[in-house]
């Protein structure tokens, strides 16, 4: 059972506050919350794109295979941003012998360790782009919600809601009402869109209501939400105040040019927060995927023939 | 009129009365042995019997509308009944007449039933209140009928004093208001108090003539007419005027008493019959006899027509006759998407896209009036046609149809070319055969009606077909020949009852050939062929664009694939013809030869035909958006041989169960047999599984069917020696000792097998058991044990030791299942599992959502089913709108599947754009999902949009706003959401994407371009129209509603665009060459002719007032004035107008000459500015409808810059 400390850690990291994680100061070395807790702080570092703040914070030379997993994970995450193939590669090859290491009968590390070595793992294989080997790193039949998190994350970004729904099933019989559980369904639901997005909208307005902490990315979680169920003005609202807690954050602005789109915002307004949101934030997939529809349009504008204009 | 089809005889006692229903199927026919008959004539089956009558009953009649039946006899008595199966019963009698009752008539809208009697008097009773209204008498002897007159207060009655009359009721309407009510009318006067109604009725003439008692009298159902039938053999025609009657001529011929006589409901024709045994057709008008059917032995007694069918009924005195006049099947033959038929003595064409039919050619001067042609064949390449007809003996005629519908339809006499001959049909483009069925001889002759070549048939052929290229069908009375033309001789032959229809397919691969009540499918050559029964007669078919034949019978419309499969599609209330199948809908002709169409839903056949033809693809389409279920496809499914894929839409658990085993399933055989647990399932699964190897699932069932036996000897044949030692703790706990032995001896074990040997009391057996197993301990004990010593049994000889053993495990079979064959990835399983199929392209038009055209069926129709068929919207489908069901089979299937993925990666599933995609038709959807290709192939087909890059910005900023992200879980590259149009809706065949522009947004930057308008800021004007106009096209609609006014707003948008260019247009001009007044003054005047808004046409008319005015073209500009006036201006601008109208009628001349006619209506070419008047040619912009000089077709609409000019375009897809 963790201790009500580290309830309070992982309670932050699973729902994004990340900011508020990374500020929290570390206990004492020797106090047993000390490796989990800054295990979620490096993880959350590496969350805000800032892998090097994390491998600061990781001591070198530790034994425990998580402390390695993490590292490698921030390395991994800081070589995909220097687009560096070899760094990216080596990191990846080990968080896969870290995976192969645990797999052993005498691997030391408790089971928990163990598990977030294969959450780590499956975490890097996935921003690899290697699903199979996430897949099979996580274990479809594990008993780690935050490995099930990632499991119906995969499913779902590769439209397999039903397995996704399955795994959230499979998880319901061991891991009662836990959040993360709760998260997954309405993560579930963020896509099936199932009774009208009713359930994640609701988790997300609750979560809102949590005293126990304050993130913004829930905030912009349920603007997402409400631009999925077509409520434009609130969305509006709930991702300007998110941003007014975290200046420039990039999912809360694509979120919020989406929702400008569709009329949060007039036309010139919303063009102009485009323009600022590609020149800031090149990398992000919105970014990328529009970017790659402007030459699919050329391409397929190229296959009609326009004849001269009538006078 | 050679013929009189006879469609049904009945045996029975002498008939006296008959009467069709008006809608069914159905004839009463009353006997002279007191019962009355309710025959199905179509069917031939005898319905219905009333026997309540004591003697003879005449009198019968159906009421038009209601399920009543009204009966008149010889014992005085006129009986109501209700004929519906449910409550068939006598409603009540009617008691008055003094004597037999000789017809009975409802009236065809008051609640009266008309009767005759031999007392001498016709009375007319209220059906509701149940009495007598009326007693007319008058009549002087029996009077033989009444009938009332089909539209006026008028009775025509016979009677036996040789007099007809014409009584005048008038007066029972008017009089006596409330007799139509319960009660009304006759509440103080019983029957037998005539007196009262006298002065009701009055008899308006009276007809004089006939020599001898008159048996019947009728009016003609449209003309001011009577024909009536006496015992003189006389048939007399009467004519009526307002004031007068008087005869008009007689038809003479039978020669005994004639019992009825009937105008043809249609045609101008009388029906009649007598005692001398014949039933006769006259001309009405000529008064000639047409046509003689005699029988040989029986009297006719009486008639009955049809009142809407050309059928006729004839009662004598061993039953009845039912016949028709006229063979009602129209001639007619199919082209491509034309029908070429006869209606009428007419030919005509209709086109099936179109609807357009047209009157083409007069046959009516050819062979006798009376009859239609026969058949027609039709010739594309020369537009001719040969007609045939079976008047004088059978002969054609060979005539080119016009090219086009002229006022003046030709007739085909003027340049037809005849010849005698009784099947006559194009064989080539300058070719036609001709058979002359008496001496056996087949004409090929050219266009010119030459002989070119002289054929012998092989066979005693009725009729002749074409049969391909050169080749010839023969029908013969057994079998059909394809006969080859060229080389004269026989390519194959086919045993077949004759022949009477042969049906193409479209590609001319496939051939139907039509009997009586057969089909048989042949390919081209006759090589291969299947054929179907029918019970019923069938009377037509045709050929689905898929290879598919549909065809008529006498009440069904029914489906047959190429392999003899068939069913029924729908049911008919009448016959009709078919000529061509196109996807949903059944183009026919009806009995009058009017087209007509019937939408079925071919669901089920094309379910059978994918089937057929493995394409998994289609079929899994149709299951997906026609959720298929039911009995009856599951039924097919199995028969056919594919359980695995009934099993998908199974539900019921036993059901299940039972296609499981079948189809060697044994997971869900094992799955259903847990949610059943009967012993027998387990036992069948286990004798299954035995079959496959399965032993854990033989296992499993064994254990929940608690049969040790069988389980012990399975772990002895697994060798799953473990286990064989539970079963003996088992046994020792269940005290079964022969169980004990067994399991001991199967696992080798002695020491068990003695100590249970001992525990029976089997001590001999122990001992032995010891002694050979050379235990001699052991032996020693037991022998000790029974109290013997060694000497007691050295009489028993003593066996070598044994050295048998269980087999040795040579293979752990119980780690592993015997391996079967995978049966590969089941199509099913697989597409079912991932929600959707792959590279699914929608198959041309299956749909599940068409109204099947059958009507339903009453409760008589019903009864004719029995059983054959089920009909399509009850048991066979089951077409069910919700998907719900459907869904829950899904997931099944996916268990399956993820049981074998697990740890496995998994195969991606169709993403939601892909749905997006599939589910709309509308571009701004393709847009959304980011399918940006086929978004462009619909804009250019619907709108002929060919310069996409203005819309570039828009695409992308649709679909940008379609998506969006989220990142629930740390370090995770952000989950692709895609925003839905309704978030309520999130069944995958239903999701669109979010409708990024509104129609009302749209409006009100149209509303923004109105304010550039009125500031005068023409060139923001100019591109927010424009812009307007873009983003309509990629708007979301959702109704009727919404897609009028988005037509309303193109239309404004392209009025306002097209205005203000053409005053930016005047402006340029006013500005670079000044001395052009007259193009100034134009494009001043066509701006008036925009439609526009009250405030901007004040605008337009006022400029161009002042630049008239300036002109000095005061004429014009006292116009632009008037017409400013009429928008009712501001005062000051009202005082300005009155004006230039005043200076207009002072100095009423143009200086300078413009083209410009404001009286008569034109467009404005939107590229030269200049006027299209009406009437002159004029191309458009596919989108906006703007309008262009021809010149321009093909090049860049100037206004939206967006569409080819002239292109075609199919417009707005209806998608909600």
């Amino acid at each position: 059972m963790d201790s009500s400390e580290i309830y309070h850690v992982k309670q932050q990291f699973i729902l994004g506050a990340y900011k508020s994680l990374v500020a929290l100061t570390l206990p004492d070395p020797n106090s047993p919350d000390y490796t989990p807790t800054l295990l979620y702080q490096a993880r959350a570092h590496i969350a805000l794109n800032d892998p090097d703040s994390a491998l600061r914070l990781i001591p070198a030379g530790s034994d425990n295979v998580a402390v390695k997993a993490t590292a490698s994970l921030a390395k991994y995450v800081a070589a995909s941003g220097s687009a560096s193939k070899d760094a990216q590669e080596a990191s990846l090859e080990e968080l896969r012998d870290l995976a192969v290491e645990i797999e052993g009968d005498d691997a030391e590390g408790s089971d928990s360790d163990k598990a977030l070595v294969r959450v780590l793992a499956g975490t890097a294989f996935t921003r690899a782009g290697e699903i199979e080997e996430a897949l099979e790193t996580l274990g479809v039949d594990t008993e780690d919600l935050e490995a099930v998190a990632l499991i119906v994350q995969i499913y779902l970004s590769i439209n397999r809601p039903d397995l996704a729904k399955k795994q959230f099933e499979r998880s319901k019989r061991w891991a009662e009402d836990d959040l993360l559980l709760q998260l997954i369904e309405s993560t579930i639901g963020l896509v099936t869109g199932k009774d009208g997005y009713s359930n994640t909208s609701s988790f997300y307005t609750e979560q809102l209501g949590n005293p126990s902490l304050t993130s913004p990315h829930i905030l912009t979680a349920r603007g997402v939400t409400r631009i999925l169920r077509n409520e434009i003005p609130e969305a509006k609202s709930d991702l300007e105040e998110s941003l007014e807690q975290q200046k420039g954050d990039a999912e809360t602005l694509a979120a919020l040019v989406v929702a400008a789109g569709l009329g949060a915002l007039k036309k010139a307004e919303t063009e102009e927060l485009w323009t600022r949101f590609v020149s800031e934030h090149p990398d992000h997939p919105l970014v990328l995927d529009v970017a790659a529809k402007e030459s699919l349009f050329d391409e397929c504008v190229a296959k009609y023939e326009v004849p001269a204009l009538a006078a | 009129m050679s013929v009189m089809l006879t469609k049904f005889e009945s045996k029975s006692n002498r008939v006296k009365g008959l009467a069709f229903h008006p809608t069914q199927p159905l004839l009463a026919a009353a006997l002279h042995n007191g019962s009355v008959q309710l025959w199905n004539y179509r069917m031939g089956v005898l319905v219905d019997r009333f026997e309540e009558h004591e003697g003879p009953v005449r009198g019968v009649a159906i009421h038009p509308s209601r399920a009543l039946l009204v009966t008149g006899g010889d014992d005085y008595k006129i009986k109501v009944w209700d004929i519906r199966p449910q409550n068939r019963r006598c409603l009540f009698t009617l008691h008055g007449h003094l004597d037999y009752v000789r017809t009975v008539q409802f009236h065809h809208e008051m609640p009266w039933i008309l009767s005759s009697s031999d007392d001498q008097t016709i009375r007319i009773w209220n059906s509701t209140s149940r009495n007598c209204i009326a007693v007319l008498t008058g009549h002087s002897h029996y009077v033989m009928s009444a009938q009332f007159h089909p539209k006026d207060d008028l009775v025509v009655s016979a009677s036996m004093d040789q007099t007809v009359r014409v009584w005048d009721i008038s007066g029972l309407r008017k009089g006596s208001p409330g007799s139509g009510g319960p009660g009304g009318g006759g509440q103080g006067s019983g029957p037998g108090t005539f007196e009262t109604f006298d002065s009701f009725s009055t008899v308006k003439y009276v007809l004089e003539g006939h020599d001898r008692g008159v048996n019947y009298a009728m009016f003609h159902p449209t003309l001011p007419l009577i024909v009536s039938a006496a015992d003189d053999r006389v048939i007399k025609i009467w004519r009526m005027s307002e004031t007068k009657a008087w005869e008009v001529d007689s038809c003479r011929g039978h020669f005994n008493n004639v019992s009825s006589a009937l105008f043809h409901p249609k045609h101008e024709l009388i029906v009649s019959c007598g005692e001398d045994k014949t039933v006769r057709v006259w001309d009405l008008a000529k008064r000639t006899a047409i046509q003689t059917f005699r029988r040989e032995h029986d009297r006719f007694w009486v008639l009955a027509a049809h009142p809407n069918l050309n059928l006729f009924a004839a009662g004598h005195d061993s039953g009845l006759i039912v016949f028709k006049l006229e063979r009602e099947r129209p001639a007619f033959s199919v082209h491509g998407d034309m029908l070429y038929y006869v209606r009428d003595k007419y030919v005509r064409s209709y086109d099936f896209n179109t609807g357009a039919d047209i009157g083409l050619l007069s046959v009516r001067k050819f062979g006798s009036p009376y009859l239609p042609p026969r058949t027609l064949s039709f010739n594309p390449a020369e537009r001719a046609v040969i007609l045939t007809i079976s008047s004088d003996g059978g002969m054609y005629e060979l005539t080119g149809l016009p090219q086009q519908a002229q006022g003046d339809v030709k007739d085909s006499s003027v340049d037809g070319k005849k010849g005698t001959g009784q099947s006559a049909i194009f064989v080539a483009r300058n070719r036609f055969a001709v058979l002359n069925k008496a001496t056996q001889i087949i004409e090929v002759r050219d266009l010119a009606n030459a002989v070119v070549k002289t054929i012998k048939p092989p066979v005693q052929t009725n009729e002749i077909f074409y049969g391909g290229t050169a080749s010839l069908i023969l029908s013969s009375l057994t079998s059909v020949v394809l006969y080859d033309i060229q080389q004269q001789k026989t390519i194959a032959e086919i045993n077949s009852p004759p022949v009477k229809y042969v049906i193409w397919s479209g590609d001319g691969a496939l051939v139907a050939l039509l009997s009586k009540h057969t089909i048989t499918i042949a390919n081209k050559n006759f090589s291969t062929h299947s054929l179907i029964h029918e019970t019923i007669r069938i009377k037509s078919g045709a050929w689905d664009d898929t290879g598919v034949f549909i065809y008529s019978t006498l009440n069904h419309i029914k489906y047959c694939l190429s392999q003899g499969d068939h069913g029924v599609i729908c049911t008919l209330d009448n016959p009709v013809y078919l000529t061509r199948v196109k996807g949903k809908t059944v183009h026919c002709l009806d009995r009058s030869a009017r087209p007509r169409t019937i939408t079925f839903d071919p669901t089920e056949y094309r379910f059978k035909l994918a089937l057929l033809r493995n394409n998994y693809e289609e079929m899994l389409y149709i299951i997906r958006t026609s959720t298929l279920l039911g009995q009856s496809i599951i039924a097919y499914l199995q028969q056919k041989g594919f359980p695995e894929i009934a099993l998908h839409f199974v539900q019921d658990t036993n059901t299940r169960f039972e296609l499981a085993i079948e189809c060697g399933n044994l997971d869900v055989a094992m799955e259903t047999a847990k949610e059943i647990d009967r012993a027998e399932c387990w036992e069948r699964l286990a004798q299954q599984a035995l079959k496959q190897g399965n032993h854990k699932i033989v296992e499993k069932a064994y254990q929940q069917t608690k049969n040790f036996d069988k389980l012990s000897f399975l772990y002895l044949a697994t060798g799953s020696t473990d286990k064989l030692s539970k079963m003996q703790k088992i046994a020792d706990a269940r005290g079964d000792p022969m169980s004990r032995f067994h399991n001991a001896l199967y696992a080798g074990d002695v020491q068990g097998r003695i100590s249970v040997l001992r525990d029976v009391g089997l001590h001999p057996l122990a001992y032995l058991t010891a002694k050979t197993n050379g235990l001699d301990e052991l032996a020693e004990e037991i022998l000790e044990a029974a109290g013997l010593t060694e000497a007691d049994i050295d009489d028993v000889p003593s066996f070598p030791a044994s050295n048998l053993k269980p087999p040795p495990i040579v293979t752990s079979t119980t780690n592993l299942n015997w391996p079967a064959i995978s049966a590969g990835e089941n199509f099913f399983d697989r597409a079912l599992a991932e929600g959707s199929l792959e590279g699914g392209v929608e198959p041309a038009y299956v749909n599940g959502d068409a109204v099947a055209g059958a009507s339903a069926l009453d409760a008589w129709a019903r009864d004719e089913e029995v059983q054959l068929d089920i009909e399509p919207e009850e048991g066979a489908w089951e077409l069910d709108a919700d998907g719900g069901e459907f869904e829950a089979a899904e997931e099944e299937a996916e268990e399956a599947v993820v049981e074998e993925e697990l740890g496995a990666g998994a195969t991606p599933g169709v993403s939601e754009t892909e749905l997006w995609v599939r589910n709309s038709p509308l571009a701004v959807d393709h847009v959304a999902a980011g399918s940006f290709e086929s978004a462009m192939q619909l804009l250019n087909r619907q709108f002929g949009v060919v310069n996409f890059v203005l819309l570039k910005p828009l695409f992308l900023s649709i679909y940008r706003s379609s998506h969006t992200y989220l990142s629930p879980v740390a370090s995770l590259p952000p989950l692709h959401l895609h925003i839905r149009r309704n978030p309520a809706e999130s069944s995958p065949s239903r999701v669109l994407p979010v409708a990024v522009r509104s129609l009302q947004s749209i409006r009100s930057e149209l509303a923004e371009g109105y304010r550039f308008v009125s500031g005068n800021k023409l060139v923001e004007a100019q591109t927010t129209f424009r812009s307007v106009l873009h983003a309509l096209l990629l708007v979301v609609l959702s109704s009727d509603d919404e897609a009028k006014l988005w037509r309303d707003t193109v239309t404004a948008a392209r009025e306002y665009l097209l205005g203000v260019s053409i005053e930016l247009e005047r402006r340029r001009v006013a500005e670079a060459e000044p001395d052009n007044v007259r193009r100034n003054l134009e494009l001043a005047a066509y701006f008036t002719q925009c439609e526009l808004q009250a405030p901007h046409m004040q605008i337009a008319l006022r400029s161009a007032i002042g630049v008239f005015a300036k002109a000095n073209n005061q004429a014009h500009a006292a116009r632009f004035a008037k017409r400013l006036l009429e928008l009712k201006p501001d005062p000051k601008i009202v005082a300005q107008a009155r004006q230039r109208i005043a200076a207009g009628d002072r100095n009423p001349r143009n200086a300078v000459d413009v083209s410009y006619d404001e009286f008569t209506p034109f467009e404005i070419c939107a590229v030269t500015y200049t006027p299209i008047y009406k009437g002159s040619p004029a191309v458009h912009c596919p989108y906006t409808d703007a309008s262009f000089l021809p010149q321009f077709k093909g090049s860049l609409d100037p206004l939206t810059q967006l569409t080819e000019i002239g292109a075609p375009a199919s417009g707005l897809p209806a998608s909600w």
